[in-house]
């Protein structure tokens, strides 16, 4: 579903990564591994079309994403190392945003028992400004439920969350696995999901 | 219909957003106001002399207050990837930018177009030339809301010195003060001045939405 034919990165003269093909199909979970600088958000960034690769092309569903750019964002949940969540606004405020920006059908419940999972409910009204780095890294992993998508790719998702969490959202990749559906994440940790496939960048 | 959905959602964001900022907003009219207070005691207290300068000095303060606010623009949204994720929502930057230059008018410039009346009476303005100088700052907040989109997203990598995008709006801005005190002070050619005014507002309109879009995407490549 997802092809990164050949990808290439050059940033004045110097090679970012080079080289880089593979494949995603549904049900699988590629975790992007490599030491610092070796260009995992820069590959991220490239597959999501925000830098533009100086060779190769990216492919999804058998079509060049640049032809029809907005299908393929249609169909991809985007977490960045950044918190998107306004600092100014309740988690309520910010939950229903990405929803109706997203154009999900998610029920009110629904949302209610994922911020029950993730212990953020007696914050519900709380300003994000004064939430935890961890409680914002995981009111950002909502999204990928909230948003509904097929295609989820993560950059550094296990920033600042303690050990339970990591448990939740490593079960919550192997859900949506099982779901059909593909997952990319870019980090330093290898997290105990089975059928990880590993792509080295070093 | 989808879109529409998301253009409602967008400006209901801004609203809250601007609502939660109201002491930012009330700081910008503060500022405004002291300034012209400041204007009159180095002036004096000459009715005559107020009269003749209160619609220059007023446009000259709302110009400068209006550069405050130019920090926030879009930084927020630019340092926190909001700008990704509503991309991703199908908006293109350029529809973003839109929509940001129609909520910075409303929830920045309108609020100083409520404050122009009563701040007209500190320099003596008579009824008449208020009502041209409302409608002369309608015609140039929006001006000056392209204008500071153009700047703000010119300086989004810029962390050090931001009041290199004061200075782009001011340049810019000087065709609209000519104009737009013009069309306040003169007593004939009112329509004239008024459809010069709408020219160089249809040129900012058609040119800052794609200029912001551009810089938008090399700062994010860049970022």
């Amino acid at each position: 579903m997802l092809l990164l034919n050949n990808l290439e990165f050059k940033r004045s003269e110097k090679t970012i990564f080079e080289n880089i093909s593979f494949s995603a199909n549904s049900g699988k979970i590629i975790l992007l591994k490599g030491s610092n600088g070796s260009g995992k958000t820069t590959l991220i960034k490239t597959i999501i079309n925000i830098l533009e690769p100086t060779n190769g092309e990216v492919f999804w569903m058998g079509e060049k994403i640049k032809k029809n750019i907005f299908n393929f964002y249609k169909n991809t949940t985007f977490i960045m190392d950044k918190t998107t969540s306004a600092a100014n606004l309740t988690i309520m405020e910010n939950i229903s945003f990405w929803k109706n920006l997203s154009l999900s059908k998610i029920k009110k419940d629904e949302v209610i028992r994922l911020l029950n999972i993730l212990e953020l409910t007696k914050y519900q009204n709380t300003k994000v400004m004064y939430l935890s780095m961890g409680e914002i890294k995981k009111l950002e992993l909502t999204r990928l439920i909230i948003e509904k998508k097929k295609l989820w790719i993560l950059d550094e998702p296990y920033n600042n969350l303690d050990s339970s969490s990591i448990e939740i959202i490593s079960q919550t990749f192997a859900d949506h696995a099982d779901k059909k559906g593909i997952i990319l994440l870019a980090s330093h940790y290898e997290p105990n999901i089975k059928d990880l496939e590993i792509f080295n960048l070093n | 219909m989808q879109l529409i959905n998301k253009i409602i959602i967008f400006f209901v964001k801004e609203f809250k957003i601007s609502i939660k900022n109201l002491s930012d907003l009330f700081t910008n009219i503060v500022f405004f106001f002291l300034s012209i207070f400041i204007f009159i005691f180095s002036i004096g207290p000459d009715k005559q002399v107020l009269s003749t300068f209160g619609i220059g000095i007023l446009w000259a303060l709302l110009l400068l207050s209006s550069t405050l606010s130019l920090k926030k623009y879009y930084h927020d949204d630019f340092n926190n990837g909001s700008l990704i994720i509503m991309h991703m929502g199908g908006l293109s930057y350029e529809f973003i930018a839109i929509l940001k230059i129609i909520s910075h008018f409303i929830f920045v410039q309108l609020p100083f177009l409520i404050t122009i009346p009563i701040a007209s009476l500190f320099v003596n303005l008579p009824y008449s030339k208020i009502i041209l100088l409302l409608i002369s700052f309608f015609i140039g907040s929006l001006v000056l809301s392209c204008l500071g989109s153009i700047a703000a997203s010119m300086n989004l990598l810029n962390k050090r010195n931001f009041t290199l995008s004061s200075l782009i709006v001011m340049v810019f801005s000087i065709p609209v003060i000519i104009f737009s005190v013009g069309l306040a002070q003169s007593q004939e050619n009112i329509l004239s001045l008024l459809n010069i005014l709408f020219a160089i507002l249809l040129i900012f309109i058609s040119i800052s939405p794609w200029t912001s879009a551009v810089c938008i995407r090399l700062a994010l490549a860049n970022s």
